[in-house]
């Protein structure tokens, strides 16, 4: 892995779909040990820019480099994905997910995830075709927070959830997220209840960036919360 | 290796249940028609029914499950796990290979298996006809391997058909088709084109390898294999390819 100071740097990004351009010349660097909000309405490119990010979609132009690795297989290694769909093999049961996903990763920590396992309250022998959308929302934050990756991408991990799983998800980020060795985007549409997990926020609207900056500073600036502030932008 | 051993694993346990329903079902057909030969309801000659039955289905089920196997991953949304994973296309795609060849294992072992127990006594007179067990084994063995070697072949092409119709988001099926004739087209071109290379190689007498002068000693069975080489390099090129289109290029937008 190469030395670099950012954990994410993105360039002039863009991302056309046949109807629509998705993102329009994106540009943002993460700092090593941050949680960033990524914040924007259905339909802004969130999802889009964390699928470039992580290997899923091709760009048409700009720049991507993951702790100063291109898209690549190496780079796939160092990410931590959950992406807002269920994308866990149905007929499984959550032990042979761990199991599964344990295989491909070095950074994986069986003790951390037996934890985790624990205070997500998931039965391990249980199917994923059983288990309700808030436990495997659950069951996917597991999969990335018993890795000790240095990138970990969460596209809209809040998304359809209830307040229940919505309070475990936001404990269980802020219990095992490594601050010295981690970088952390959440994508989110849903911003009052994890407002305080953001450390910096990009405001991403119809595939360009309206705002970012550090959350603190943003609230001191506008004299508002970063949900407030949220809502004014996107009105 | 222990991450693709978990790939096949994972594909042999997502074919499990369809590859024992099926197996089920043939054991079933066969010991109800053996049950209905041996009560004088059918005549014996039903008994080929028995065999040649699932003998004609497999070949389409099998077909169908190398085309299933990858459309479940996009159907139902696994397919972001697999390109988040930190390996090699191709590799994806062996696993897929490997487990429908286990799959077309099974069902081979089944067909034979079920033959012999349910059949085994009415085909005296194709017993008489050959000269030892070890014959039997020997062809059956070689039925078998060369089965498997269409069959892995067939599902290259169908992986290829469907990972690039994957990269187009309009009229996907015909894209497919498309990509199956042209891939089908290039590598009969690439036999042809090959073959003087490799008319050095001898002619394989068959007839002796498979021992058929046992059956009939005026049998001759022979077979240059210089005609086929540009096709098994043409194949094994494209399984290459498709894991690196399935690595580089495809790309998943709900």
């Amino acid at each position: 892995m190469r030395a670099s100071e950012q954990a994410l740097v993105v360039r002039d990004l863009r991302k056309r779909y046949p109807k629509v351009e998705a993102l329009k010349g994106v540009s943002i660097a993460l700092p090593k040990g941050e949680i960033w909000g990524l914040l924007g309405p259905n339909g802004s490119g969130k999802s889009t820019l964390l699928k470039c990010v992580a290997g899923l979609l091709q760009p048409d132009g700009g720049e991507i480099e993951v702790l100063g690795l291109p898209p690549s297989r190496e780079a796939k290694a160092e990410i931590a994905f959950v992406p807002e769909v269920d994308t866990l093999y149905r007929w499984m049961t959550v032990r042979q997910v761990l199991d599964f996903t344990a295989a491909f990763y070095q950074d994986w920590q069986e003790e951390t995830a037996g934890e985790l396992l624990e205070f997500m309250r998931l039965d391990p022998e249980a199917k994923v075709s059983s288990l309700s959308k808030g436990m495997r929302a659950r069951l996917k934050l597991i999969l990335a927070l018993a890795r000790t990756a240095p990138l970990i991408l969460l596209d809209e991990p809040f998304s359809g959830i209830d307040p229940s799983s919505r309070d475990r998800i936001v404990e269980g980020i802020i219990r095992q997220f490594k601050g010295e060795e981690q970088t952390m985007i959440i994508s989110t549409h849903a911003v009052g209840d994890t407002e305080q997990l953001f450390d910096a926020v990009v405001f991403l609207d119809e595939g360009t960036i309206n705002l970012q900056g550090n959350a603190e500073d943003l609230r001191t600036r506008w004299g508002k919360s970063i949900n407030d502030l949220f809502k004014e932008v996107f009105a | 290796m222990k991450r693709f051993l978990k790939l096949v694993l994972k594909d042999l346990e997502g074919s499990r249940l369809p590859t024992l329903f099926l197996s089920g079902i043939t054991l079933v057909f066969m010991a109800f028609v053996r049950y209905k030969v041996s009560f004088g309801s059918w005549h014996s000659q039903m008994s080929v029914l028995a065999v040649a039955l699932p003998t004609a289905f497999f070949p389409l089920w099998l077909i169908w499950r190398s085309f299933q196997t990858l459309r479940s991953e996009w159907r139902e949304d696994t397919v972001y796990t697999l390109l988040a994973l930190p390996v090699p296309g191709w590799q994806v795609m062996l696993a897929k290979l490997v487990s429908l060849c286990v799959e077309y294992s099974v069902l081979f072992a089944v067909t034979v298996g079920g033959t012999s127990l349910f059949f085994g006594g009415l085909l005296d007179e194709l017993w008489s006809m050959v000269s030892s067990l070890s014959w039997v084994v020997w062809n059956g063995f070689w039925v078998y391997a060369a089965g498997l070697a269409v069959y892995s072949s067939l599902i290259i092409y169908i992986q290829l058909a469907f990972v690039v119709s994957k990269m187009v988001g309009k009229v996907q099926g015909l894209v497919a088709l498309w990509v199956w004739v042209l891939a089908s087209w290039l590598a009969d071109k690439a036999a042809v084109l090959l073959a003087p290379l490799f008319r050095w190689l001898p002619t394989l007498r068959l007839h002796e390898f498979l021992r058929l002068n046992e059956l009939d000693s005026g049998i001759v069975f022979e077979w240059h294999p210089a005609g086929q080489i540009g096709l098994v390099l043409a194949t094994v090129a494209f399984f290459f390819l498709t894991g690196y289109l399935f690595e580089h290029y495809v790309e998943i937008n709900e």
